[in-house]
């Protein structure tokens, strides 16, 4: 079959914009409203996330010829198990302080739609470059709309931005932005996190709704301006026969 | 027939998916369980530290099987670095409700007093309301750990729980048995 120009990197992109996982699909939000207190956390949280999204769909691909319908989902939530456990122990060993700092919610890729839904949507019907390609701009993505609200909620809700104390193998950087009387430790809590999603959702909608105002716009002017012609052209010719006839 | 080998390749195909999966897990666990023991190690150490200042370390350690103390897994007599006075004990202690695992150490001085507690491993899903209004304040002595109500209290009332289970121990003096 013959690929469209570009597939890949509209299918890389895809994840990042127009279906980003979190503020398109609305999907994750559990691990994205308690793993993004700073942005150290979401960091990790969007590594580890990429990691078992990019092996599950690529093993998924891998296997899907051999996969049959009646065991689809027991197989992809075994496959997707695996990795997450796998992931899990390498960062008690040689991460301890992200695994305690997202502690149960590494568990919960497990049960995280995207993983699933991205195996059995893209995954299980096409091949292990697309399949890989679609889970690393959807990982890429989810990463990405993670520390847009550790973000927010580290800057207003602590008025600092802190790395080292989670990557321990980083030196400790703490740069205070907000003198700490003015913070607004509501956006460390989980109502802050709800508020500052909200908010994105709300400023998301809007630049969309505005894009298809313009959309609208354009082809109402475009339909205006193809009338105008048609009316010009109209007159034209019934001034040419007028024309024509006084000769 | 055509059935049956249906069914068949179905079931091989899955057993072979699991068995895959468990090899893999497997070496995972091959190649991480020293570090992990290693880190928890570091983690108690650590937390000794927290407990009775820079200087104590553990200087006895014996595991506790005794079906009277549901939490206490662990004894841990401590003493200050570099002399063999015992300055007080601890005792591991790992617990669990539907909100997930606790493992901390509970720390006693010698005239058997309540001294503070450690976090070894905390899998709460409200993990970080619990330490932040209940955990460190107890750490702080600014908290009762009998007063629970903290907007994470099932959590809160596991750990008074795994308190007064080593504080239970530490007065029957469980580590002579």
């Amino acid at each position: 079959m013959k690929r469209e120009k570009g597939y890949t990197k509209k299918n890389f992109l895809k994840g990042i914009i127009n279906e980003n996982p979190l503020f398109v699909s609305i999907l994750g939000t559990c691990p994205a409203l308690a793993t993004t207190k700073t942005l150290e956390a979401a960091i990790g949280m969007g590594i580890l996330f990429t990691v078992v999204l990019i092996c599950s769909s690529a093993l998924v691909s891998l296997l899907r010829k051999v996969i049959s319908e009646e065991i689809r989902t027991p197989a992809y939530i075994v496959i997707i198990a695996t990795f997450v456990t796998i992931v899990k122990m390498f960062t008690n060993a040689f991460l301890p302080d992200l695994y305690s700092t997202l502690g149960v919610f590494i568990s919960l890729i497990v049960v995280n739609c995207i993983v699933l839904g991205r195996a059995e949507a893209y995954a299980s019907k096409n091949n292990v470059f697309d399949s890989f390609i679609d889970a690393l701009g959807m990982g890429v993505g989810y990463t990405l709309a993670l520390l847009s609200m550790a973000f927010f909620r580290e800057f207003l809700g602590t008025g600092a931005f802190a790395f080292g104390n989670i990557f321990t193998f980083i030196p400790l950087v703490k740069v205070q932005i907000i003198p700490k009387e003015y913070v607004m430790s509501i956006f460390q809590n989980p109502a802050g996190a709800f508020i500052v999603f909200g908010l994105i959702l709300a400023v998301l909608a809007f630049i969309k709704n505005r894009k298809e105002e313009y959309k609208a716009y354009l082809a109402r002017q475009e339909k205006i301006r193809k009338a105008e012609e048609a009316k010009k052209a109209a007159l034209a010719t019934a001034a040419n026969k007028e024309e024509g006839g006084n000769k | 027939m055509a059935n049956a080998k249906h069914y068949i390749f179905v079931s091989i195909t899955l057993g072979s998916i699991a068995a895959a999966s468990a090899l893999l897990i497997g070496g995972a666990n091959y190649l991480t369980r020293e570090k992990i023991t290693q880190n928890e190690i570091n983690s108690i150490n650590k937390g000794i530290v927290a407990i009775f200042g820079q200087s104590a370390g553990i200087i006895e350690q014996k595991e506790i099987a005794n079906d009277s103390y549901k939490y206490v897994t662990y004894y841990y007599a401590v003493s200050k670095e570099g002399s063999d006075e015992n300055i007080g004990v601890a005792y591991r202690t790992t617990g669990s409700n539907m909100y997930g695992k606790i493992s901390l150490l509970v720390g006693f001085n010698l005239s058997n007093e309540f001294v503070s507690i450690s976090v070894i491993s905390d899998e709460q899903t409200y993990a970080q309301t619990l330490t932040d209004n209940y955990i460190v304040p107890v750490q702080d002595g600014t908290r009762d750990y009998n007063d629970v109500s903290c907007g994470a209290t099932y959590g809160a009332k596991l750990i008074r729980d795994m308190i007064n289970d080593a504080s239970k121990a530490n007065e029957a003096q469980i580590w002579k048995d």
